[in-house]
């Protein structure tokens, strides 16, 4: 399809229009409904646009700045379902909100806007095929970002978003100073002046890069993403941050926001593995990144009695994994996409069940939280569930993608990596169902009657999950595809 | 030109360590501005015959942003705090000064490790950035009060531009617009951020904000 392009500006464009109409809404349950209603809509969109980049080719805007291929089709469609999940989970979310009038129409009208806003700069992040736009979009999440963790202002709000915004600005800073030396390290081979920050002028003459230069921008870009990736040491604001904004966002955060900031190391990591000779150098400290990321997560989760922080440990882990697995490269890239994908999704669901429950038991701790299952079977199910899929539990998807990476890793003869992953996998495991089995079964005061759930609150607990069951069981050869295709995008398969 | 992009270079430097210096929140915030507005001449200044409209009005906004918007936002921020200056730094102003020297000689040994592109108009202007760069983070982690953190990160972002003026030539006007756009949001966003934290907690302490951990 020639004209498939047009997609990409519409989805830049949708969220714009739905975030005043956001803004000019009526009332609190409007802004929550054209939420829902205006995310879906933009996820078809993005989905669509998915479907017709072709296996290993790309579409791209005429002019050259905006461009899909492989690796951000598949984020695209990863972006469209946490969306989804955390735009339809709102008005239940919000609902006491909103009868205690604590989620007022303003507050609504704003959280609107910067859902919206959010929405599309993450989509220009995946759009852009000029590092430097790709920049712009990453910054302008995080200031758009910032004002969601404190919808509903509270101290431990407040101090998370500080945290989040002077770490990930001074992060994001720096890693402009890596895409700047990045362009700058073309001046030899010629290409110059816009398109010198073009990824595709990059990846295609990237052996005659100056290698110094290359070197020292990737250091740059992995520091400075990474910190918005939340890969250790810089994963402070990580958990403070998921822990005090409100569970739809929380979902957005983990689900998405960390995957955005490592796709931007991604897009890089070929450009610098081949600028330097394809010796590894770049994958190196991609796997030393992931490795550190998944231990300190170990460290972390072993000690943690607050469940929202529980669960941005586990994301901490997991991006650490998919940094790993790209880092190994070849099974372990196609691992790394299979596992990001999945990771997505089970984050999402379990942030929609924990922020039901906490609700319900009226507080994070997760010593409060007992006997979920009996007393809110919905969410006690959907937390316990999403849980033992995190931990990589067979038959979910994530033991398999975990599994095909510790074989990529011994295959690759790295067997101290390998059993560094396993180890912090075990604790991780230890450490989260030591919290998960109790808050399922164990005895204890029963909370005052929860609302009972509606259909699409059904629906977006049941579906995700048959997903991730269904993917370990059997996965259908377009989706095996996709994941090879947008594996290769980082890096050549051996 | 270039004695005058010389003389702009040293001017920067100066900014620095009067920042590293001082104790009065208006006092730097004053010096912020002041770097600012020279950060924004140093297109004009390196151009040399090669001025043009774009360069001009690039310069011009960088100048109104971080010459005039960003310092009133920030004494905005400060009014409504009591705070007017830095009691207690982590780092005292005596060590800070030396810090900074530090941080000067290194920018200069890394730049001639990196051997950069370097641009005709100035040797200097690479070594000079990343000082610019470095004091930017030494304030962030030095210093206790939000309003210096941020000019911290403005003194951070004043590297930056300067540095892409010296590795790239042309960048599209359009990103440069992009990152002036950010910066002016994230300096909105923080300036609110330190107000609603002023009103919550009765002070603008980051170090204070220190309840959640592990």
């Amino acid at each position: 399809m020639a004209q498939a392009w047009i997609l990409i500006p519409a989805i830049l464009i949708l969220p714009a229009l739905l975030a005043v109409a956001g803004m000019l809404s009526r009332s609190a349950r409007a802004a929550l409904g054209i939420c829902a209603a205006g995310t879906v809509a933009t996820g078809a969109l993005m989905a669509a646009l998915a479907a017709l980049v072709p296996h290993g080719g790309a579409v791209t805007v005429p002019g050259g700045w905006l461009r899909v291929d492989s690796l951000s089709a598949l984020h695209l469609v990863v972006m469209a379902i946490v969306f989804c999940l955390g735009a339809l989970q709102a008005p239940g979310y919000f609902r006491h909100g909103i009868a205690d009038g604590s989620f007022d129409r303003r507050t609504a009208r704003r959280y609107a806007g910067l859902w919206f806003g959010s929405l599309a700069a993450m989509a220009a992040v995946l759009l852009s095929n000029n590092l430097g736009l790709m920049w712009v979009g990453i910054e302008a999440t995080t200031l758009l970002t910032a004002f969601l963790i404190c919808v509903t202002t509270t101290p431990g709000s407040l101090e998370a978003m500080w945290k989040y915004l002077l770490m990930c600005s001074v992060g994001v800073a720096l890693a402009f100073t890596g895409t700047l030396l990045v362009a700058a390290s073309a001046g030899r081979t010629g290409i110059h002046g816009t398109e010198a920050l073009l990824w595709t002028s990059l990846a295609a003459s990237a052996r005659g890069l100056d290698v110094q230069l290359v070197k020292a921008g990737f250091v740059f870009i992995v520091i400075g993403y990474g910190t918005k990736a939340g890969l250790a040491p810089m994963h402070n604001w990580l958990p403070d941050a998921h822990s005090q904004a409100p569970a739809p966002v929380s979902a957005v955060f983990s689900g998405f926001l960390l995957n955005a900031a490592l796709y931007c190391i991604l897009r890089c990591l070929p450009v610098a593995e081949a600028a330097t000779g394809d010796a590894g150098w770049a994958r190196g400290i991609l796997v030393a990144a992931g490795l550190v990321s998944i231990l300190t997560a170990a460290a972390f989760v072993v000690v943690q009695r607050d469940l929202k922080r529980l669960l941005a440990y586990s994301s901490l882990e997991h991006i650490g994994i998919v940094t790993l697995g790209a880092g190994i490269g070849g099974v372990g890239a196609f691992a790394a996409m299979y596992h990001m994908v999945l990771h997505s999704i089970a984050k999402s669901t379990a942030f929609t069940g924990a922020g039901r429950l906490i609700e319900i038991f009226g507080g994070n701790d997760m010593k409060r939280i007992r006997g979920s299952l009996s007393a809110a079977p919905l969410w006690g199910t959907c937390l316990l569930v999403s849980l033992l899929a995190l931990v990589g539990t067979a038959p979910f998807g994530l033991f398999f993608s975990e599994f095909m990476m510790l074989r990529a890793a011994f295959g690759a003869g790295s067997y101290a990596v390998g059993a560094a992953f396993l180890a912090g996998l075990s604790i991780v495991f230890i450490g989260v169902l030591r919290h998960a089995i109790p808050m399922a079964w164990a005895p204890g005061e029963k909370p005052a009657n929860p609302h009972a759930p509606g259909i699409v609150e059904w629906l977006i607990v049941a579906l995700p999950l048959a997903a991730i069951l269904l993917s370990g069981l059997w996965m259908p050869s377009f989706v095996r595809e996709a994941f090879a295709a947008a594996a290769s995008v980082t890096g050549v398969l051996p | 030109m270039t004695a005058m992009l010389d003389t702009v270079l040293v001017a920067l430097i100066l900014s620095n360590f009067v920042l590293l210096g001082s104790s009065r929140l208006s006092s730097c915030i004053r010096t912020a501005a002041l770097q600012g507005i020279m950060a924004g001449l140093l297109p004009l200044a390196t151009a040399g015959a090669g001025l043009s409209l774009r360069i001009v009005a690039l310069g011009l906004a960088v100048v109104a942003l971080k010459g005039f918007v960003f310092p009133h936002l920030l004494n905005r921020a400060l009014r409504e705090s009591a705070t007017s200056r830095e009691v207690q730094p982590f780092v005292g102003y005596t060590p800070s000064l030396l810090a900074g020297l530090l941080a000067l000689a290194a920018s200069f040994w890394l730049d001639g490790r990196l051997a950069l592109p370097t641009h005709s108009a100035s040797s200097i202007l690479v070594p000079v950035s990343f000082s610019l760069m470095f004091t930017g983070i030494f304030l962030l982690v030095a210093r206790r009060t939000a309003v210096n953190q941020v000019l911290g990160y403005i003194v951070l972002e004043n590297g930056i531009y300067a540095f892409s003026l010296a590795v790239v030539r042309d960048i599209p006007f359009l990103v440069e617009l992009g990152v002036l756009m950010d910066m002016f949001v994230a300096v909105f966003v923080m300036g609110i951020a330190i107000y609603r934290i002023n009103s919550e907690f009765d002070h603008i302490d980051s170090d204070r904000l220190s309840t959640l951990k592990g």
